[in-house]
């Protein structure tokens, strides 16, 4: 028995499906949450079976990529039952997708959703009728009618109705025709309500854009240097200190040899007790978006945000992905795709991943501490800075791929405001740091112990005297010169981007196990970042920027790949990201030394080489985007 | 005339929607084709908040010029 839910964008289906599974899918209030098809098994209680949840859809005709999903899995029959479900406030649009789904020939039966926000009466029977298929009214959010709705698409039959319609038109004017005997009373919705009020204070031009960053900076404010500081202090006291001392105990009581207690202890321990210190922050970085996300208002930022991306050939849409990726850039990266011309949508995922992602909190966390002693400006600086970078890489991307960014037009809709959910926020929180907690124990783990064993042995695989004779330090060492220009050569510095490629959290992790100190000392003002690593505020600082702009992750590297579904435009993005990762710590470094120091950083004149010639590259580029842009409009 | 020259808070019947086959078909699912209704509720910034089929939609400045419309002819007009 495989149930499909199918419906309009935003009419519930994911809460249905994660009612009816106990999945904790991914749900936020605006249009295109989910882009994927996904299956799993009933709750228990529901009895056996399968329940698929697929993108939202307004038509059987596609439109965007993420509807494409939908319909060829629709069409392919592989469902024994639909339930369709209907955003009832919108009864019209809904029916229209209705009906073309009734003429698959497929069991169906329609679910009326938010009939608890419903102003109008309706009499179902008329509509069970009309449309020859059974109908219920349920709340996949409050759980209302769950069981009946699955016991009647057990025994949902064929649908009765036989009409063939050809036109839109003839359909709407179809759906109108049986919509007439359903009401029995309809509130007047061209009315402007409170909420089209609050829309016009939230999308106003002079307002519109400062709230947004208001409402930015209160998540960042509170996750990053206010509850999440304060938990993550708790748990390293409390939890995570106490737990690698008792275990330094146990083994100095087990009198194992000290090369093992360092092993234990540094490379095992070290980094991922550092990382872990994270968790609380992730968490409530988390809660914070989920309640973001599910409350409406993320439409209307897009909205706001139509006229700056249009600066850089993208549509408004594009800051839903960019604050999903704040959380994550792999959501982030698969959010692109409610963006429906192509060439935006893969311009969209060499940018969204610039947004620090929660695993790079940690990078931001440790150097706020260690070098601008926890000010607050630190966070909020990286996250304008990120915008600004994505503007400037954007027109970049956009004066070389000139075709494609011509004649798009925005439409959006915008949901219903509603609470969030507390509930639901407080799952997807725990959801979120249990991840993050499996992957400090998995890969950071494996990365960290690796670190341990390449900076504790020499090449002759004996230990080495000290770690500058270390594989580690000679490997990390013989590419550091490329890092000269950006003030930090240092064969640890180097190591810990270089991990951090794997995974971001990789960098605060191994500079943990190489520094071999505990964690407190480590954020410390003048602890080993300085005094061994030699950074300054200003090569932190480029350091820092270098880690959080440079491609994200191995991870997010491959729902790049899957989403832009070609191997010279993965290319494209890596060099993209490496480029200005580097290039924004180079200018960091050289302009900063110069302006603190007033003496030139080492580096000047290879780095004035390096923007030299990328000067001349992207020159090269825009000729040819603008020639093959011309080339384009003379042919047309 | 189109949506560019509407007046806030008055319905209008839409008469065409100038645009390429792909969007003009996703408009049409919407609802927005001859003879539906369109609201504009509000101007906001360069943007356009209508209401289609007790749906609210923002709408650009280069969408809003696309659709032609016209005042509502009381036998046009659907009660329900």
């Amino acid at each position: 028995m495989r149930i499909v839910l199918a419906g309009n964008p935003n009419s519930g289906k994911t809460t249905l499906y994660n009612a009816l599974t106990g999945q904790l899918e991914y749900v936020g209030n605006w249009s295109g949450v989910t882009i994927d098809v996904k299956e799993v098994a009933l709750k228990k209680r529901f009895g056996e079976g399968k329940v698929v949840d697929l993108p939202g859809a307004y038509s059987i005709s596609p439109y965007s990529s993420e509807e494409v999903i939908t319909i060829d899995f629709v069409k392919a029959a592989q469902a024994d039952t639909i339930i369709n479900i209907i955003d009832t406030t919108n009864l019209a649009r809904s029916l229209f997708f209705t009906t073309q789904l009734l003429e698959l020939g497929i069991p169906m039966i329609v679910a009326l959703n938010k009939t608890d926000i419903l102003m109008d009466k309706l009499d179902i029977n008329v509509l069970q009728k009309a449309l020859g298929c059974p109908v219920i009214q349920i709340s996949a959010e409050k759980n209302e009618n769950l069981t009946k709705l699955v016991q009647m698409a057990r025994s949902a039959k064929n649908p009765a109705t036989t009409v063939q319609l050809e036109t839109d038109q003839e359909r709407f004017t179809y759906v109108d025709e049986i919509l007439q005997g359903v009401y029995i009373e309809k509130a007047d919705r061209t009315k402007p309500t409170a909420f089209d009020k609050l829309d016009r204070v939230l999308t106003s031009k002079l307002l519109g854009l400062p709230i947004f960053i208001g409402v930015l900076w209160a998540v960042f404010y509170l996750s990053q240097s206010q509850f999440g500081p304060v938990f993550s202090d708790m748990l390293s006291v409390y939890l995570l200190e106490p737990l690698t001392a008792s275990i330094d105990g146990l083994l100095t009581g087990m009198g194992i040899s000290s090369l093992l207690h360092a092993f234990v202890i540094e490379g095992l321990l070290g980094g991922v007790s550092a990382v872990l210190g994270f968790v609380p922050l992730i968490m409530v970085l988390f809660f914070l978006l989920a309640l973001l996300e599910d409350c409406g208002y993320m439409a209307r930022v897009a909205v706001v945000m139509d006229i700056f991306f249009k600066k850089i050939g993208l549509s408004g849409k594009a800051i839903i992905p960019m604050v999903v990726g704040t959380g994550c850039a792999i959501p982030g990266i698969m959010a692109a795709r409610i963006i429906e011309n192509e060439n935006e949508r893969k311009r969209l995922c060499i940018l969204a991943p610039f947004i620090p992602c929660g695993a790079k909190a940690p990078v931001i966390a440790l150097f706020a501490a260690a070098f601008f002693s926890n000010q607050s400006w630190v966070a909020p600086l990286v996250y304008l800075s990120a915008i600004g970078i994505i503007f400037v890489v954007g027109l970049i991307l956009k004066k070389i791929f000139t075709i494609g960014t011509e004649n798009s037009v925005f439409i959006i809709e915008l949901p219903q405001y509603k609470i969030p959910r507390l509930t639901y926020a407080l799952r997807h929180m725990c959801d979120k740091g249990w991840a993050f907690i499996k992957k400090a124990a998995t890969i950071i783990m494996v990365c960290n112990t690796l670190i341990w064993l390449l900076q504790t042995y020499d090449f002759s695989f004996n230990v080495a005297t000290s770690a500058n004779d270390s594989i580690l330090a000679a490997v990390a060492g013989s590419i550091a010169w490329l890092f000269i220009p950006l003030g930090f050569a240092t064969w640890q510095l180097v190591a810990g981007a270089v991990a951090g490629f794997i995974a971001k959290e990789n960098v605060v992790g191994t500079l943990a196990v190489i520094f071999a100190v505990e964690d407190a000392l480590l954020h410390e003002v003048g602890g080993p970042l300085e005094t061994v690593a030699g950074l300054t505020a200003v090569t932190a600082m480029a350091y820092m920027f270098f880690n959080l702009f440079t491609p994200p992750c191995f991870a997010a590297l491959g729902a790049m790949n899957a989403e832009m579904k070609s191997k010279k435009w993965l290319a494209i993005g890596i060099m993209v990201q490496l480029t200005t990762g580097y290039v924004v710590a180079l200018f960091i470094n050289q302009i900063g030394t110069f302006m603190m120091t007033g003496a030139p950083a080492a580096g000047l004149i290879p780095g004035v080489i390096i923007v030299a010639t990328l000067i001349v590259v992207l020159a090269v580029l825009f000729k040819r985007g603008s020639s093959e842009r011309t080339g384009v409009l003379v042919r047309k | 005339m189109t949506i560019l020259s509407s007046a806030v808070g008055t319905t209008y019947k839409v008469l065409s929607v100038a645009n390429e086959e792909k969007l003009g078909r996703f408009l049409s699912t919407l609802g927005l084709i001859p003879n539906e209704l369109i609201t504009i509720i509000s101007k906001a910034g360069s943007n356009y908040i209508v209401n289609i089929k007790d749906s609210r939609y923002a709408i650009d400045t280069a969408l809003a010029g696309q659709i032609e419309i016209g005042a509502v002819t009381p036998n046009s007009v659907w009660n329900h």
